[in-house]
């Protein structure tokens, strides 16, 4: 049975468990290893299930990627409560960029300033090349977009790309996790922890009748409906 | 009021009401010149640089691309990095095929007004410049016998940009009421109607265009048709999106079935820009339009109207994502 102290003291074990583990020396190297070799896809997998909503992985984006408040690259957005009280329960989902293989947000950038790495599979911006016209905002179906106040481009999540993941470390998101709700990795590699953690799970993606292609993969919660 | 503030301000509203203005100043300029452009071709005899729909056309269709360009300057986050928009192209993006109409569009625009107003402007470069731009004249000249290609070119490029306008919306996958194959159309008639009334406004008010000229005639004679296309293409647009079904059937539901777009649409758009003048030219005697005063209210509520449709479908189209 779910109960919402139960799931706070489990995250809360969680967290001080998590605190200081070394995982990321293991992750660095297998991780610049990839990026050198290029034509890479990175992609992500939001375990709902696991997800219990302490945002740490939000306040670990805005610490590592220097992001202003009033403005985030990462949202965790809590459903309305289910059940009755004291049996109230919640769902999580993640609200960033989705790393689109074909992404809207690109095809209309009249400057080319939002592109795809092709080395990658991340979707980033020049911020030089950015004009602040705002069509790729209007343009992302997942509305994951927004002007960075002080560059004034337009900015979104890249997967800590030029902040952890070029210094060979995890996204600042999945290294925060306490529950290991999120798996980072490249969806080329069949050997991969993202893509084992894809075989083993029922997933789903967002939006998927658009085309877009998105690299962010969802495994759905056991209650409530999925909200696609 | 706080439905009013609600209405101009939520969450996935990306383009707010200047690029409503630049999109009605854009339409403006590309409906004066395609009318203009036919007057000159088919109605108006003898020098067309004298008739006052020809005068307005040559002040208000440059003056209406350059504010449109010039205020959407300043609605980037980044103004002065303006002059990349010009210098990188992306050719999978509308705005950016849009940027070079733009351009090609104003250059020809000039030229065919240098080539109609030839005389008037060697007297004025004579005027301000004395002899040191008079080089200018046999090169206006030289593109003079080519009237016709540019007159034809110039048409085509109108036609574009009116069309533009609605294919940068309607490129937005994210708001499945601007996602629609028929905005384009929408707004090229939208563009006539309102070139129409501006050529109209400027020609007979400010230039003395006679009420009895045939290019004042004429004008009056696509006026009916054009504004009841327009609202059969405003009924096509909605019933493709309440047929569609889905978030489309709710994007639609919520612009015209809803609180404050709603009211805006049937009161504004509909009533005010669309029914109001229809009305007005059926039901008031012939003698009694024939005033100016006549024609400023017929052509500002035709303007206010289709300044109101870009509006309301930049707002509501924004308030549905898919």
């Amino acid at each position: 049975m779910a109960c919402s102290r139960r799931n706070l003291l489990i995250g809360a074990g969680a967290v001080i468990f998590t605190t200081g583990v070394s995982t990321v020396a293991i992750a660095k190297k297998s991780l610049v290893a990839t990026q050198e070799d290029g034509d890479k896809r990175y992609g992500m997998v939001f375990d709902e299930t696991a997800c219990i909503g302490c945002t740490a992985c939000t306040d670990a984006c805005r610490e590592t990627n220097n992001v202003p408040e009033g403005v985030s690259r990462l949202k965790i957005e809590r459903s309305a409560p289910m059940g009755e009280y004291p049996d109230v329960d919640y769902t999580f989902s993640r609200i960033s960029c989705q790393h689109c293989d074909n992404a809207p947000c690109v095809t209309v950038c009249p400057t080319g300033a939002s592109y795809v790495d092709l080395k990658t599979g991340i979707v980033d911006v020049h911020g030089d090349k950015c004009v602040g016209c705002g069509y790729c905002l209007a343009a992302c179906p997942y509305q994951v977009r927004f002007f960075h106040p002080e560059t004034k481009s337009a900015d979104k999540c890249n997967f800590c790309r030029d902040t952890n993941l070029k210094a060979g470390k995890l996204p600042a998101c999945v290294e925060s996790c306490p529950t290991n709700a999120l798996t980072f990795g490249d969806l080329n590699d069949p050997t991969s922890e993202i893509n084992k953690v894809i075989a083993s799970n029922a997933v789903y993606r967002s939006k998927v009748e658009l085309g877009t292609e998105p690299k962010l993969y969802k495994v759905a919660d056991t209650k409530g409906e999925i909200k696609r | 009021m706080n439905t009013f503030i609600s209405a101009f301000t939520f969450d996935s509203l990306v383009w707010d009401w200047i690029i409503a203005v630049y999109l009605f100043l854009t339409g403006m300029s590309a409906g004066m010149v395609l009318i203009s452009i036919h007057l000159k071709r088919k109605v108006i005899e003898g020098k067309a640089s004298a008739n006052g729909i020809i005068k307005a056309t040559a002040i208000l269709a440059p003056l209406g691309i350059m504010s449109g360009l010039t205020i959407l300057i300043f609605h980037l986050t980044k103004p002065l990095a303006f002059w990349k928009i010009l210098v990188y192209f992306n050719p999978t993006s509308v705005m950016s095929m849009g940027v070079i109409l733009f351009q090609v569009y104003m250059v020809i625009l000039f030229t065919w007004i240098a080539v109609m107003f030839k005389e008037e402007l060697a007297t004025l470069l004579q005027k301000l410049f004395k002899d040191r731009l008079a080089f200018v004249n046999p090169i206006v000249d030289k593109i003079a016998k080519f009237e016709n290609a540019l007159e034809l070119f110039l048409a085509l490029l109108a036609a574009m940009l009116a069309a533009y306008t609605g294919f940068l919306l309607s490129a937005l996958k994210s708001y499945p009421m601007l996602n629609n194959p028929v905005l384009p159309v929408l707004f090229i008639f939208s563009s006539v109607s309102s070139g129409a009334a501006a050529c109209l406004m400027l020609g007979v008010v400010g230039f003395k265009e006679s009420f009895h000229s045939k290019s004042v005639k004429w004008i009056h004679s696509i006026e009916r048709p054009v504004v009841v296309f327009e609202l059969f293409v405003l009924l096509t647009f909605f019933t493709g999106l309440i047929f569609g079904g889905g978030q489309k059937e709710a994007a639609a539901m919520a612009a015209i079935g809803g609180d404050f777009w709603a009211s805006w649409f049937w009161y504004g758009v509909v009533g005010t820009g669309m029914l109001m003048p229809l009305a007005l030219n059926f039901f008031v005697p012939a003698q009694s339009r024939h005033n100016k005063v006549f024609v400023l209210l017929v052509t500002s509520l035709s303007l206010a109207g289709v300044l109101m449709l870009r509006t309301f479908i930049l707002y509501a189209g924004q308030m549905t994502v898919v």
